[in-house]
């Protein structure tokens, strides 16, 4: 849970909150071997963001690798980017992003941001990704149950096609929000975008989504 | 006053927390605005059961958790994070002492080579000059690393051989067993002769 503290800032004192993982994060900058508890309770997520984007389980490895051995080599760098992303969102009553600042993990929009680049770098340099329709990650949902299962199944993947088919920013917004569970404002934070903008977003990706279903049903 | 567009976007966002906010709670019910599309509504719900979260296999897990460890256990003893790419290849580090002026310069030779260029000072790269350091050498004199590959190696010990065989071949010995042993072979020779001279041609011996 995050704390509330003060803040000093050019307008004067004004509440911003801290990390909810600053305890996590300070004991792995002070003894490097503590930061397994950071990478197993991020590995999932991180993974996931990778895998959808590259929807290649050995990327997505390959990836999630290379987040975490830069996370760990970047982790002395860290608390500037912390005190530079909460400097730039105070906590107001009129901002209506109250709510969104008390789950937000600035360790967590860090990490996400390497994962993005890292991801990006993959693409931009991996030419075989081959496109599958994410089976055996929809498989997870009820593996006793075989109608839940094939249910499940179809509707994962046509969810999937219509996911696939959106253009790329909207696709990484959806993704960080349906897989990852982040808030408007994290991932405005993670892509460099203001929460409007990500608000639009989603939006849109969702109108074409209904679309694209609509049209998969008829 | 914010447009439509924000406004329909402000609702979606609301029911989207919403949605995330019932599964937590394990309830079925989500508040929903009359005004909002059904269709999005039923786009949402469809990428939330959808779009699981994937877990990689336990293997992979684990093992980036050791690759991890033994990274920070390098950062501990303050060397990069990052293994150094001779370690990475397979190469082994030794350090020879060296003799001459030669000695004074740093080698690297194999995997490591295009880390020399890094650090012009002794042709080393950090991390290779930190692990020539932790040896120990009694003569304290200049080192001249060298990474010693394992096809280096394997070739270099096939043309020992093939010369050590050449040479016994030109050498015979003069115990009692070989002399027998070269009459045999004298004698089979008149009906083979070119089959041995195919073998000392092989062998380049010049009798």
């Amino acid at each position: 849970m995050s704390r509330p503290v003060l803040a000093t800032s050019e307008e004067g004192a004004r509440p911003a909150r801290l990390d909810r993982d600053r305890g996590l994060v300070e004991a792995a900058r002070r003894d490097p071997s503590r930061f397994d508890a950071l990478y197993r309770k991020y590995l999932a997520q991180v993974y996931s963001y990778s895998y959808y984007e590259l929807r290649d389980h050995h990327a997505a490895e390959d990836a999630t690798e290379r987040v975490f051995m830069q996370a760990l080599a970047g982790l002395p760098r860290f608390e500037e980017r912390v005190d530079a992303f909460i400097a730039s969102r105070p906590v107001t009553a009129a901002s209506g992003s109250a709510s969104d600042m008390a789950d937000i993990s600035t360790f967590r929009v860090w990490l996400f941001r390497i994962a993005r680049n890292v991801v990006a770098n993959e693409r931009r340099t991996d030419r075989r990704r081959p496109v599958s329709p994410l089976e055996d990650a929809i498989g997870l949902h009820a593996p006793d149950d075989v109608a839940e299962t094939v249910a499940a199944r179809e509707a994962g993947s046509a969810a999937w096609q219509a996911v696939a088919r959106l253009p790329e920013d909207r696709r990484r917004a959806v993704i960080l929000r349906f897989v990852d569970e982040m808030s408007t404002a994290e991932i405005a934070a993670v892509l460099g975008r203001s929460e409007g903008a990500v608000r639009v977003l989603l939006h849109r990706a969702l109108r074409s989504v209904a679309e694209d279903l609509r049209r998969q049903l008829s | 006053m914010p447009g439509s567009a924000t406004r329909n976007a402000r609702r979606t966002e609301r029911y989207l927390d919403g949605l995330v906010a019932a599964d937590e709670r394990r309830a079925a019910e989500i508040p929903v605005d009359t005004d909002m599309d059904p269709a999005i509504r039923v786009a949402a719900r469809q990428l939330r059961a959808g779009l699981v979260r994937v877990h990689p296999s336990f293997r992979f897990e684990e093992a980036l958790a050791a690759r991890l460890a033994a990274a920070a256990d390098r950062m501990k003893a303050g060397l990069p994070a990052e293994l150094p790419p001779a370690a990475v290849a397979g190469g082994t580090l030794a350090a020879f002492r060296g003799t001459g002026a030669a000695a004074d310069l740093g080698v690297v030779v194999g995997a490591a080579a295009g880390e020399s260029a890094a650090t012009p000072s002794i042709g080393l790269s950090h991390s290779a000059a930190t692990v020539v350091r932790g040896l120990t050498d009694v003569a304290a004199r200049p080192r001249r690393p060298l990474i010693v590959g394992g096809v280096g190696v394997a070739s270099a010990a096939i043309s020992l051989g093939a010369v050590y065989v050449a040479w016994r071949h030109s050498h015979p010995t003069s115990g009692r067993m070989s002399r027998a042993v070269r009459a045999a072979h004298g004698r089979a020779s008149h009906s083979g002769r070119r089959g041995s001279g195919v073998i000392n041609e092989i062998l380049g011996v010049v009798s």
